[in-house]
């Protein structure tokens, strides 16, 4: 039983260590496992990091960190890191440029759909024009499909719990509209 | 995106297919300051003081102290309007919603664009003087876009609130920043939109943050050293006010005030994290040392469940002593307020007639309700309101799960958008939107500095919407005249002793109005929504007219980067 405890101790100080020395490079390596090491993601329900908002991809880790946003994979990592690291792993990715998944423009009839149930709730005040994001509110244009259907899904359930006026939102616009967003978007 | 990534994304995909949105994201983020030489003398007390009688500058945001955006040179005028032409048009780097009023000392004109850029220009020939581009912490949060309403110069100072929620002094001449103050923590919900106002070496700032759970507030810093003097919670620690069942008109808001006193009894004050921002600058009572203000919505806006009493000093005017921010009256228009129709636009100071005939010295505001309010100085009572300027249904139905719907939509009546005043007719000028819309609620707990609406409120698809300028006598409350427009309106307007009013559209439309009766004398196209307040100055003896042609976000109105200059032949 002592000589386990010291293994893990050991090792929790070796990884501290090895927290405190990394590089910034060092401390990103394990994101590109799920994100993808082009910035594609590797699974559709995974996000795009690369290029989205630094203010944006902060807030997500530390909501990981504070379990304000759930996830098994996400929070141990998160829990790794300050503040700062955060804010810096944020800047790092989103200095990189945003992948093309290759994903269909949505037909003019969806795109129209789409277009008016965005202005009913007021998208673009804070997605901004051609919701490119800003500061600590994401870039929807262009992510995967089905990390939209999914997100849009959860909001809806509270599921993600950590942004309850996006939940509003989609709560209060309908899921026609909302599989209609969800093509324009990832289409742009 | 770095110019490196920027080459590689467009290696990717073929340049062709970058898109403008790529582009201003790439101008927003690489764009560096640029410093120059403006050769400008420094702005005195008296000159602002002054500024209502001064036709040569435009020294404040809303003109003057009073805030009556009545511009006193008369060049241009009824009888030659139609002459009016393109000066110059300045195109700023910043290709986002342009909601600056534009402030002009001596020949040179300072305005803002989103994202907090600042610019020094010619003002007679639009020439670039320099530049600030603000570095933008990462984290901002906000509401309605990046906007920025613009600066105000004292001395030899230019001073800007930023959107990551600084106070900075620029170097008028230069540029260069000369302090930088933290005002509060963006990443709580707190950011910055509005224009100072800088009087007796105080810069008097307000807050956004309504939508987020933050506690507003008022504060004055030194105009020379940054540091801060007072601050005015604008949510009192006892926020519960009176029990208020009926609005500033006398009608019913169908509060359950039994259900709210047991939430009280339950859950204490909500005041730490009941909203209260403050969107526009104060207008200032020199002869009193006194300020009037107005306070924004609750958080979260359309939930009162968890937020029981009047949620004093949301939605109301308040009036505080400059030296000290100490309160001096307040008057609440909606208590409790679950539709986000607050109090938005700038107070006006003008002599009123109160109820009895006599001329008094007056505040009057123009709400997201339609109404234009008159009060009182001395107590900040209410006088009289308006006819409604925008049509009103269903009020007050309460939100639901579902939707309900009223009218006004929770945008308005009047935005933000400030108002013009004519003493000598009496006159208040008011643009107004009509957005037919649902309210609906939903509960959830305080997140943190994250949006936090409590519901939604939805533009209804299919019905349609409209806009007016409205020309109100605030001694009657009557509606004078009247002009509809095809859109809903925001950005601001204009009076001039010309006899003229400049007011724009989302639709590119900019015109002059005969100020009497609504007649339109003078428009022009300008390609993106013109949604800021014009100013008016004169340069080498001649009369312009300036406004920013930019767009909207909250409205997603034709995005644009245009300062433009008009004059007459």
């Amino acid at each position: 039983m002592f000589g386990k405890l010291m293994i893990g101790a050991t090792a929790l100080l070796l990884l501290a260590a090895q927290v405190c020395a990394e590089t910034i490079e060092d401390k990103v390596a394990v994101c590109a496992g799920c994100h993808g090491a082009d910035g594609k993601p590797v699974d559709k329900t995974i996000p795009t990091i690369w290029g989205q908002q630094a203010g944006y991809l902060y807030i997500q880790l530390r909501d990981f960190k504070r379990g304000d946003r759930k996830s098994e994979i996400m929070q141990p990592i998160a829990t790794q890191f300050e503040r700062d690291d955060m804010l810096a792993i944020a800047e790092y990715f989103s200095q990189k440029p945003w992948p093309d998944l290759g994903q269909p423009r949505a037909p003019k009839d969806v795109a129209a759909k789409a277009i008016t149930a965005s202005a009913s709730v007021g998208c673009p005040a804070c997605h901004l024009d051609r919701f490119q994001g800003d500061g600590t509110v994401p870039r929807l244009a262009g992510m995967g499909r089905d990390y939209l259907a999914k997100t849009i899904a959860d909001f809806r359930t509270r599921a993600r719990g950590n942004n309850p006026g996006m939940s509003d939102l989609m709560l209060a616009t309908s899921p026609d509209d909302l599989a209609a967003l969800v093509e324009y978007l990832a289409g742009l | 995106m770095h110019v490196k990534g920027l080459a590689a994304f467009a290696a990717a995909v073929g340049v062709g297919l970058l898109s403008g949105a790529a582009i201003a994201q790439e101008v927003k983020q690489e764009k560096q300051s640029v410093l120059g030489n403006a050769n400008v003398p420094p702005v005195t007390q008296e000159q602002l003081n002054a500024a209502d009688k001064n036709a040569k500058d435009f020294l404040l945001t809303n003109g003057n102290y009073a805030q009556t955006r009545f511009y006193p040179g008369k060049q241009i005028s009824r009888d030659n309007v139609r002459n009016l032409h393109v000066a110059w048009i300045f195109q700023t780097d910043v290709k986002e919603s342009l909601e600056t009023s534009p402030i002009v000392v001596d020949g040179v004109m300072y305005v803002t664009t989103s994202f907090s850029h600042v610019y020094a220009l010619d003002a007679k020939t639009g020439q670039q003087l320099w530049h600030y581009a603000h570095k933008m912490g990462p984290i901002t949060v906000y509401c309605c876009g990046p906007n920025n309403r613009g600066v105000q110069v004292l001395g030899d100072r230019v001073y800007l609130a930023t959107l990551d929620s600084k106070l900075m002094a620029l170097n008028a001449k230069t540029g260069e920043a000369v302090w930088t103050t933290n005002i509060a923590d963006p990443e709580l919900g707190y950011s910055e939109t509005m224009a100072p106002t800088v009087v007796k070496d105080k810069v008097l700032i307000g807050t956004n943050g309504g939508e987020y759970g933050i506690r507003g507030f008022v504060r004055a810093y030194d105009a020379k050293t940054g540091k801060q003097l007072w601050n005015f919670n604008t949510i009192p620690e006892n926020s519960v006010g009176v029990w208020a069942t009926k609005d500033a008109t006398g009608r019913d808001m169908h509060r359950n005030i039994q259900a709210e006193k047991d939430m009280l009894a339950k859950i204490g004050d909500p005041y730490a994290k009941l909203g209260g921002g403050v969107w526009q600058n104060p207008s200032v009572d020199l002869a009193t040392n006194r300020i009037y203000l107005v306070v924004g919505n609750p958080s979260p806006d359309l939930d009162g469940s968890n937020r029981p009493g009047d949620n004093l000093y949301t939605n109301s005017m308040v009036s505080l002593d400059l030296d000290t921010g100490k309160y001096v009256c307040h008057f609440q228009y909606i208590a409790h307020d679950v539709w986000d129709l607050d109090a938005v636009s700038p107070t006006v100071l003008v002599d009123v007639k109160d109820k009895g005939g006599k001329t008094i010295p007056g505040v009057i505001h123009a709400g997201k309700t339609g109404h234009i309010y008159v009060h009182d100085r001395k107590d900040c009572s209410l006088i009289r309101f308006s006819e409604a300027m925008v049509p009103q249904e269903n009020m007050w139905v309460l939100p639901t799960k579902e939707g309900a719907r009223m009218l006004p939509g929770a945008n308005g009546g009047v935005e933000w958008s400030p108002i013009a005043t004519d003493p000598g007719q009496a006159l208040a000028y008011a643009i107004n939107l009509h957005q037919p819309m649902t309210y609906h609620v939903e509960t959830s707990a305080y997140p943190n500095g994250k949006l936090w609406l409590g519901g939604a409120f939805k533009v209804i698809p299919g019905e349609k919407q409209s806009g007016n300028i409205t020309a109100v006598n605030y001694n009657t409350g009557k509606i004078a005249w009247q002009v509809n427009t095809p859109e809903p309106m925001i950005g601001g307007i204009l009076a001039t002793a010309g006899g003229l009013v400049f007011t724009g559209e989302g639709n590119g439309k900019f015109a002059a109005y005969n100020s009497s009766n609504g007649k339109e004398l003078w428009s022009f196209r300008a390609g993106a929504g013109v949604n800021a307040p014009p100013s008016s100055y004169m340069v080498g003896g001649k009369q312009y007219v300036v406004v920013g042609a930019g767009g909207n976000t909250q409205l997603d109105y034709k995005r644009g980067n245009n300062i433009i200059a008009f004059t007459l032949d």
